[in-house]
């Protein structure tokens, strides 16, 4: 054990030993000031096309490229190179006060252009030749969670991201009906006769065991959120919906460091103008809003959102208006006190793209996490990513 | 034919059986499996009513956009409709393997449709292939109006082709991730360039947007069309192991045996009949090994559909077997992409197994999962919800107590439940008072085992 992480416990220790419980309240304050820090990942499903989100507005390749699909009008320029598609508008402020890091041309070796192989690359932090069953976030919590709900996902279905060798975060889009059905006495009952350890190996056993692990999770997210924690007016979509619940669950105390979110949709091989302004507007006015009520609750500082896709497009527009699968993308960093705001590094060149005509990525996807992980989460990447990566200074 | 293996062929092959059933079938593996396929020769489409579209034609859509909205919303309503009668139809199904088959291959050739008119089309070309040829069933997929608008096959022109589809026929349909290169995929797109439909769902081939110019694809050069790269792909034996993996995954054990998948790959490599390939699962001893037995973790309308194959159940509001696919995580036609449901593990999760476990009791029992004891809970549910429950049901007691007539209460758990019950929750099944057989047939299918089948 180092002397910061033996510091840490032991300072956990004596709040929770040596302190009576009528100052319980102080807990809070205590985990504050441990760097009790907060992941909120945001997956834009189907591949987000990178270049028509930031766009390279003063490169004649690019409206060469795309003579249908470029965007002309509108565009909010950031630098004398870059700008925000016009739906991105409700993230200017962010970009403005140094709280939205964009790194570009992030991607990884040999890049898969099949959504369900690169999704599940990015989410085990995988090499494109390697499969693993296991997601990031799940070693993480294999290595360093207790409980479920240490990581929850605001959907109906758990991602691999979240599960790991031994321990799995938790999905829900619900927690009241989760909590309402998990109550019965009936499960009680069950629960105390289960008595076999080695189960969980088998499909039977995971099974048991996710019943326990529902039923305690449920709880404890039901018993500890406040649901009066979130007065801010989030737009009407099931995304912000998810950013909503996460706001409650950061603001209420939830024991929980990582959330999972995902806006789906993004697989734009017809028509892509109109489908992605209307996603990408949903993001930027969930996410503000978002923002703006972590803000409220002093908790925006010890939370750091991510924004992913799993690839992004072919940077020639194909016959349809649309685009095809292509590789390396931006990814959002969104927190207070970057080290580095506005743009980590420049866009890659248009002209010298890889042999299927897509961007060449120069910084793995990886390192973000790698980064993230050591600077953000306080703990070593080893045992979660398997490739040791180089450290980004955006945090 | 033991019981046992009856339950499991039938849990395999449709959506579990009842006692009353059981004893009029013959106790030899090879009638009974015979009996399955002899019983789903015909083909009964599954239609609804679609005359509202009667006389429409294209050019008027585009000249009235009050009646293309108006038709829009009525397809919307017509594919929820479509959802309910697909899932009735399991329930009661006029060719139970073949429906089965359908519902494998609707989680294979996966595809997600909002015209109500393509997606009748498409249903019924899965449930009519089902047990078919699998040349013909790949090279028809690839031609139904439906996949053409889902994997942008109608925008793969000869001038810009669209690579969506190809890559998803090999890395999806018939090959596997991994078997093929990117160039590959380009030649493959080359070829179903100018695939096209008209307005009521017919395909065409647009010449002028076809590539006439010779492919290099796998090996072999020439000018390929579509049916010529189909060809070519199963002539890789690969395309016939990887089909047989995920018949195996999910007819027989979500985890694969090498020696079996083999065994099964060779049959299906000689003909590509997929009724042959059925066969030798269903007549293959090691399909009745234990092993295999309760291995599977219920999707979420195997549960659905086998919960009233035990207990038969009308719900008031038809729109709410469309509710309970979607708390559960799985809504026919309306896939999560185009690899489809992950299945097994995947679709247990903290939220979904508190609701698995508590709804047979919601559904039949007024939410109650046991009686005395338990009243109190049941008072203080009832207060909360202010005495509505979710879905409001009419379970047909009586019909499942003659079908199980000939079982004793205490024996009702190797009925309702498939496979090993842990130790421990059978200590507890012993301390149950079981008087009454609804009642415990509720507590059963309130447990963990349940999920099996």
């Amino acid at each position: 054990m180092d002397r910061r992480k033996f510091l840490k416990n032991s300072a956990l220790a004596s709040s929770l030993f040596f302190v009576p419980n009528f100052v319980k309240a102080f807990e809070s304050v205590a985990k504050e000031q441990l760097g009790y820090k907060r992941l909120v990942i945001v997956q834009l499903a189907g591949g987000n096309d990178g270049l028509n989100t930031i766009i390279p507005h003063n490169n004649d390749l690019y409206y060469k490229a795309r003579p249908k699909l470029a965007i002309t009008k509108g565009i909010l320029k950031l630098t004398d190179d870059l700008g925000f598609h016009p739906s991105l508008g409700p993230l200017r402020s962010l970009y403005d006060n140094g709280e939205l890091s964009i790194i570009n041309n992030v991607g990884y070796p040999n890049p898969v252009r099949s959504h369900f192989r690169s999704m599940d690359i990015w989410q085990t932090a995988s090499g494109s030749e390697e499969y693993l069953q296991s997601g990031w976030l799940g070693r993480y919590l294999d290595l360093h969670g207790k409980k479920p709900y240490n990581a929850m996902e605001m959907d109906e279905q758990l991602s691999l991201a979240m599960k790991g060798e031994h321990f799995n975060g938790i999905a829900t889009n619900d927690y009241k009906v989760l909590y309402n059905s998990a109550k019965d006495p009936y499960f009680k009952s069950v629960i105390n006769h289960y008595n076999d350890a080695h189960l969980s190996e088998h499909n039977l056993g995971y099974l048991y065991q996710t019943m326990i692990e529902a039923k305690s999770s449920a709880q404890y997210i039901f018993e500890n959120t406040n649901i009066n924690s979130s007065q801010e007016t989030y737009p009407q979509n099931g995304f912000a919906k998810q950013l909503k619940n996460v706001s409650q669950f950061i603001n209420s105390g939830l024991d929980t460091k990582v959330f999972y979110t995902s806006l789906s949709g993004f697989d734009t091989h017809a028509n892509q103008n109109n489908k992605q302004t209307r996603l990408l507007s949903q993001y930027a006015e969930s996410i503000s809003a978002f923002v703006k009520d972590l803000k409220r609750n002093n908790t925006f500082e010890n939370t750091l959102i991510l924004t992913f896709s799993e690839f992004g497009r072919r940077v020639k527009q194909n016959a349809a208006n649309g685009t095809d699968h292509g590789s390396a993308n931006n990814v959002f960093v969104i927190g207070k006190d970057l080290k580095k705001a506005g743009f980590y590094n420049d866009l890659a060149s248009l002209s010298d793209l890889d042999a299927n005509g897509d961007l060449k990525f120069n910084i793995d996807f990886r390192s973000v996490y790698s980064t993230i992980l050591s600077r953000w989460m306080d703990v070593s990447a080893e045992g979660i990513i398997p490739s040791e990566q180089k450290l980004l200074d955006f945090i | 034919m033991t019981q046992q293996q009856l339950q499991h062929l039938y849990w395999r092959a449709g959506f579990g059986i009842h006692p009353k059933s059981n004893v009029t079938l013959s106790k030899h593996r090879a009638s009974v499996v015979e009996a399955l396929f002899e019983s789903s020769k015909a083909f009964t489409p599954l239609n609804m009513d679609l005359s509202y579209l009667d006389g429409i034609k294209p050019i008027d859509l585009k000249n009235f956009p009050e009646l293309a909205r108006e038709i829009n919303q009525k397809g919307v309503k017509k594919i929820l409709e479509f959802n309910v009668a697909w899932v009735k139809r399991l329930v009661n199904p006029s060719e139970l393997l073949r429906e089965r088959m359908t519902l494998f291959w609707a989680n294979h050739f996966v595809c997600r449709e909002r015209n109500p008119l393509y997606a009748e089309q498409y249903n019924n070309t899965l449930r009519y292939f089902a047990l078919g040829d699998f040349r013909d069933f790949v090279k028809a997929i690839s031609k139904e109006a439906a996949m053409l608008r889902y994997l942008n096959g109608k925008q793969n022109k000869k001038a810009r082709p669209n690579e969506n589809f190809a890559r998803e026929l090999m890395e999806l349909f018939t090959l596997g991730e991994g078997q093929y290169s990117e160039k590959d995929i380009k030649e493959c797109a080359r070829a179903f360039t100018g695939y096209n439909h008209d307005f009521g769902g017919n395909f065409v081939h647009k010449e002028n947007h076809h590539d006439n110019n010779s492919k290099l694809f796998f090996n072999h050069i020439g000018n390929y069309d579509g049916d010529d790269i189909i060809d070519i792909i199963l002539e890789n034996k690969q395309c016939a192991a990887y089909i047989s993996d995920k018949i195996y995954r999910y007819f027989v054990n979500p985890k694969p045996n090498k020696k079996h998948i083999n065994a099964m790959t060779e049959v299906f490599f000689k003909d590509y009949n997929i009724e042959n390939l059925m066969r030798f699962v269903f007549l293959s001893d090691w399909f009745y090994d234990e092993v295999n037995m309760g291995s599977k973790i219920k999707s979420p309308i195997e549960y659905l559909v086998g919960l009233t194959n035990t207990v038969p159940v009308t719900f008031e509001k038809e729109k709410d077997l469309f509710k309970i696919q979607k708390i559960l995580g799985q809504t026919l036609l309306d896939p999560p992409n185009v690899a489809g449901w992950k299945g097994d593990k995947a679709w247990i999760d903290a939220n979904t197994i508190m609701i698995r476990l508590k709804l047979p009791s919601v559904i039949l029992n007024n939410a109650v999962i046991a009686s005395g004891k338990y009243d109190e809970f049941k008072k203080k549910f009832m207060t909360k919800h202010k005495g509505r429950l979710p879905f409001k049901t009419t379970p047909d007691w009586t019909t499942f107590l003659e079908n199980f007539e000939a079982v004793p209460t205490e024996e009702l758990q190797d009925y309702i439940i498939q496979g090993a019950i842990n130790k421990g929750t059978a200590d507890y099944l012993q301390t149950l008072s079981k008087v009454s057989k609804r009642e415990y047939c509720v507590q059963l299918m309130s447990l963990p085992e349940y999920q099996m089948c």
